[in-house]
């Protein structure tokens, strides 16, 4: 049985731009072929999905008819005007509950447990929550039923993301682009690829497959032999290293990704802008896994901070916003999964981003007295650098392999 | 700018890429020009790209250099190592060491191919480890480390209908690195099955053959481990010119050196990074239900046999002890070691491999081992007294006589098999 | 009050600047304003202008200065 896992060698990309060519034509000569491509797509999740991984298919099929089952009832509700907060609530519950099971079967130690979940539940999970939420809010008045099901499973950011939103690619979808955009998707759905390649193919190669095994075992021995807190400079060049792999295996699949769809005439968000050369923490996060940070600045900071200040729950603006931060980035630690480190990877980044919001706040406050220039700027990037690389050590779990195993 | 133009703008570089791409990979090169040191460097670096390779052995082979089958006692290089012996003494010969952790039958018989056209009607030196004969047999997470495509691609392809190949076949098959490619994993289904493959499969192969040896070609001997030094310093130590009493009392007086902080004779590097007193602690009596009696291993080593059979390569089989302290702290059978290593003479001194080297009564003598399992000063000394008359011998085809018996699980799990009396001739 | 003038105390009142002579500047690109800040700001054009603008309504490329917030406002008082 041939099973295809996206983007994982250099034949996979010459497959897939055979089996997308007839779309490409059809686009170029202004016709979005969408029978061609409903098809094109239940083959690729077909390929994706069997062999070994058919237990997944069938939780994905289940987890689809259950995702349309709540937002349909759920815009049913909205269409009869009614509007209860606690009915809000319950559509959004039911919407997680999968996604919430599948986290906590990963860390029961059990055979059936470790059966349960399918590649792609966390990042569907993101798209239906956003349906629903806006179904509230009345920005969607009404979920098209084939719309959503090519919105849900768009093929080529099905595993990982980047996370869409439905209105934007409602509105790609539903037409072909004009010949000149198109050419100029085409162009740089190519560059997107081929940039991908040097990203996860061969930096990410270096870094992760190469140098990252061997760093983590002189980290083990030296820690070893140190004991204590087991710290050595191998862990310090751990952390680098698996940093570095960490942008760009995960930057290169966000590039074949987005690529792909802009192939497809979609154009699926950017997930990274050169996260390395933030100036601080809150920029950091408007270049890191941006489709994931935006959809919690916009379904879970502010919405946040909307109910806070309009109920007058806490009075200091400064306060909701430093709650909001620790409720953001504890979400964001669960989504990751029920172990420490995520957990404590996300209060890390709250603190971090509470920290440098105090640190603004004076340095706007003192202006005249603290040096703007060449230096301080490159010693702010410096400094976010060290910081995030840091809270990728702790992401990594290499602390927990260390200490507790 | 028409369209036309555009589309040739962002597609032609791209086509040119992969036209590039298909000459640099489906035209055969051998880029080859392979330098001595670069050949010297490889066959000690005990890399493991250049054992999934083939392009450096071929070209080692077709020179002075002899392969050295084994495992982990391979890194041990302390001054009697054979390469280092073979470098300060400038042998006619040249070990290629080919092993590491994990590497047993299977893997060899696998790092085999694509070779035995340079080792027809020559030489090789295997060192069998007992331990090697598990119950479980071969790792399959080790096996995964020296398994490569074109090893597998090569051997299908040379494959001809017999016990041997659908044994190997089928053994593949229950190895993860083995079915990790479909049309690989469908041609050894066939293989394992009696049948042959299709005149479309061996098209479709050839080429997988042709990219993969490129690839070998182009990318085995980057990245690869420098033990050139370490050869050097060794050599270092040793007198200019080779007399065995000399060189005894240097291993004596080396392995005095390096074994002063344990009371297993263990070298003192070996113990404190690798055991530490809490592992020792927990090892005490750990070793007393080992038996290597009872193993996959037998039907695996009877591939490696069969095919230095199909070269009528002349071969010369070293078994090692293992350090009779530490046996004894940990509980290891001696009895049982025995009947593993008459088993394992049995079957090989049965079919015609005479030159055996049974050191497995060795293990209580000073400095034998570097460590727990693995040769070391003085032991390197006594197998070089082996291989240098071995090296001595004129190349000439070898006809051994198999026997598919070895191959069966009747083999594999038979006890008490008794002693054989054949032994390789010793220098001095 | 006409929209403009509200927007712009609004604006004023958040950013600490008059941005009377910047209308279109992009005030998310130059740090004036933030997620903290827009939430701010909607709410207070609720307050003062009496549009509803759920959360899920704003874009950021939409509100990102001065002028567009005001098209954007006027657009949802017409709704």
């Amino acid at each position: 049985m041939i099973n295809l896992q996206p983007y994982t060698n250099p034949r996979y990309f010459l497959i897939i731009l055979v089996a997308l060519l007839p779309l490409i034509i059809g686009l170029y000569f202004g016709k979005r072929f969408k029978i061609y491509e409903a098809i094109f797509s239940l083959v690729f999740l077909f390929l994706m999905f069997d062999g070994k991984d058919t237990i997944q298919g069938w939780q994905l099929i289940a987890y689809v008819i259950f995702q349309f089952i709540i937002t349909f009832a759920y815009q049913r509700y909205r269409q009869a005007g009614k509007n209860k907060t606690w009915v809000f609530c319950l559509a959004v519950i039911l919407a997680i509950l999968p996604l919430t099971t599948v986290k906590i079967a990963a860390v029961v130690p059990t055979q059936v447990a470790s059966l349960i979940g399918f590649m792609g539940v966390s990042y569907l999970t993101f798209k239906t929550v956003e349906v629903i939420m806006e179904l509230r809010d009345g920005t969607i008045k009404k979920v098209d039923p084939i719309t959503y099901a090519r919105f849900l499973l768009f093929y080529p950011t099905l595993s990982s993301g980047p996370i869409d939103r439905y209105r934007r690619f409602k509105a790609d979808c539903d037409k072909a682009p004009e010949r000149e955009e198109y050419l100029d998707q085409l162009r740089l759905g190519t560059r997107y690829i081929f940039q991908g390649f040097l990203y996860k193919f061969i930096i990410g190669y270096v870094f992760g497959t190469i140098w990252l095994p061997q760093v983590a075992h002189a980290a083990q021995v030296l820690g070893n032999a140190n004991g204590g807190l087991k710290i050595s400079w191998a862990l310090v060049a751990y952390m680098y290293c698996y940093s570095m792999y960490l942008f760009f295996d995960f930057a290169g699949y966000s590039l074949f990704a987005v690529g792909t769809s802009y192939f497809m005439g979609i154009k699926t968000p950017m997930n990274f802008n050169k996260p390395f050369i933030s100036k601080n923490i809150k920029d950091f996060w408007n270049r890191w896994h941006m489709t994931l940070s935006f959809w919690f600045r916009d379904f879970i900071f502010m919405r946040f901070t909307f109910f806070a200040m309009k109920k007058k729950l806490i009075k200091n603006r400064i306060r909701i916003s430093q709650v909001a931060y620790l409720v953001d980035f504890l979400i964001m630690g669960f989504w990751h999964g029920l172990t420490w480190f995520y957990i404590v990877y996300g209060i890390y980044h709250a603190l971090a981003i509470i920290i440098n919001d105090i640190w603004l706040r004076f340095k706007k406050k003192h202006q005249k007295q603290i040096p703007h220039n060449k230096f301080t700027q490159a010693l702010a990037i410096f400094l976010t650098f060290n910081v995030v690389c840091f809270s990728f050590l702790i992401f990594s779990g290499f602390l927990d392999t260390l200490w507790f195993h | 700018m028409s369209n036309k133009r555009k589309l040739w703008q962002i597609f032609g570089p791209v086509i040119c890429a992969f036209v590039l791409l298909g000459i640099l990979f489906l035209v055969p090169w051998h880029f080859s020009g392979k330098s001595d040191s670069a050949l010297f460097k490889a066959s000690v670096s005990r890399s493991n790209n250049i054992f999934k390779g083939q392009e450096i052995k071929k070209a080692a082979f077709a020179k002075e250099y002899v392969p050295f089958y084994g495992s982990s006692e391979l890194s041990r290089m302390d001054p009697m190592h054979p390469s280092v012996l073979a470098y300060k003494y400038k042998r006619d010969y040249k070990p290629f060491l080919l092993g590491g952790p994990g590497s047993q039958s299977l893997t060899h018989f696998f790092g085999m191919q694509g070779t035995s056209q340079e080792l027809t009607d020559k030489k090789a030196v295997m060192i069998i480890s007992p331990q090697w004969f598990t119950k479980e047999g071969q790792n399959s997470a080790a096996f995964s480390m020296y398994f490569s495509q074109l090893q597998a691609v090569d051997w299908i392809l040379s494959a001809k209908n017999s016990e041997a190949t659908r044994y190997a076949a089928k053994r593949l098959l229950t190895m993860p690195a083995g079915t990790a490619d479909e049309s690989t994993k469908s041609a050894l289904q066939t293989l394992a099955a009696g049948k042959q493959i299709s005149g479309q499969t061996r098209l479709l192969l050839e080429t997988r053959q042709r990219i993969l040896e490129n690839e070998d070609d182009l990318f085995s001997s980057l990245n690869m481990p420098n033990n050139v030094p370490q050869i050097q310093s060794g050599a270092h130590k040793l007198p200019g010119t080779y007399a065995y009493d000399n060189l005894r009392q240097i291993a004596l007086d080396q392995g005095a050196e390096h074994t002063t902080n344990n009371p297993f004779d263990i070298s003192n590097s070996f113990y404190t990074h690798r055991l530490g007193e809490k592992e020792v602690a927990r090892l005490k009596g750990s070793q007393k239900n080992f038996d290597y009696t009872k193993s996959p291993e037998y039907g695996d080593l009877e591939l490696v046999l069969d095919q230095f059979a199909s070269q009528h390569t002349n071969v010369l089989f070293i078994i090692p002890p293992v350090n009779s302290k530490w046996a004894k702290y940990t509980g290891l059978s001696e009895k049982m070691y025995q009947e593993a290593t008459n088993k394992i003479v049995k079957q090989l001194s049965s079919q015609g491999f005479d030159n055996i080297v049974n050191l497995t009564k060795d293990g209580n003598k000073k400095y034998f081992m570097e460590d727990t399992i693995h040769l070391g000063w003085n032991g390197w000394l006594t197998v070089d007294q082996y291989v240098q008359p071995f090296m001595k011998q004129k190349n000439q085809p070898i006809t051994y006589h198999m026997d598919n018996y070895y191959f069966s699980k009747a083999w594999a799990n038979k006890t008490n098999v008794g002693p054989t009396k054949v032994s390789a001739s010793k220098s001095n | 009050m006409d929209t403009k003038e509200a927007v712009l105390d609004i604006l004023n009142e958040l950013t600490g600047e008059d941005l009377s002579e910047q209308m279109d500047e992009n005030l998310f690109d130059n740090g004036l304003l933030d997620s903290m800040a827009t939430v701010q700001m909607l709410l207070e054009l609720q307050e003062k202008t009496g549009i509803t603008a759920p959360v899920s309504e704003f874009n950021r490329d939409e509100w990102a200065t001065p002028n567009k917030i005001i098209e954007k406002v006027e657009s949802l008082r017409n709704e």
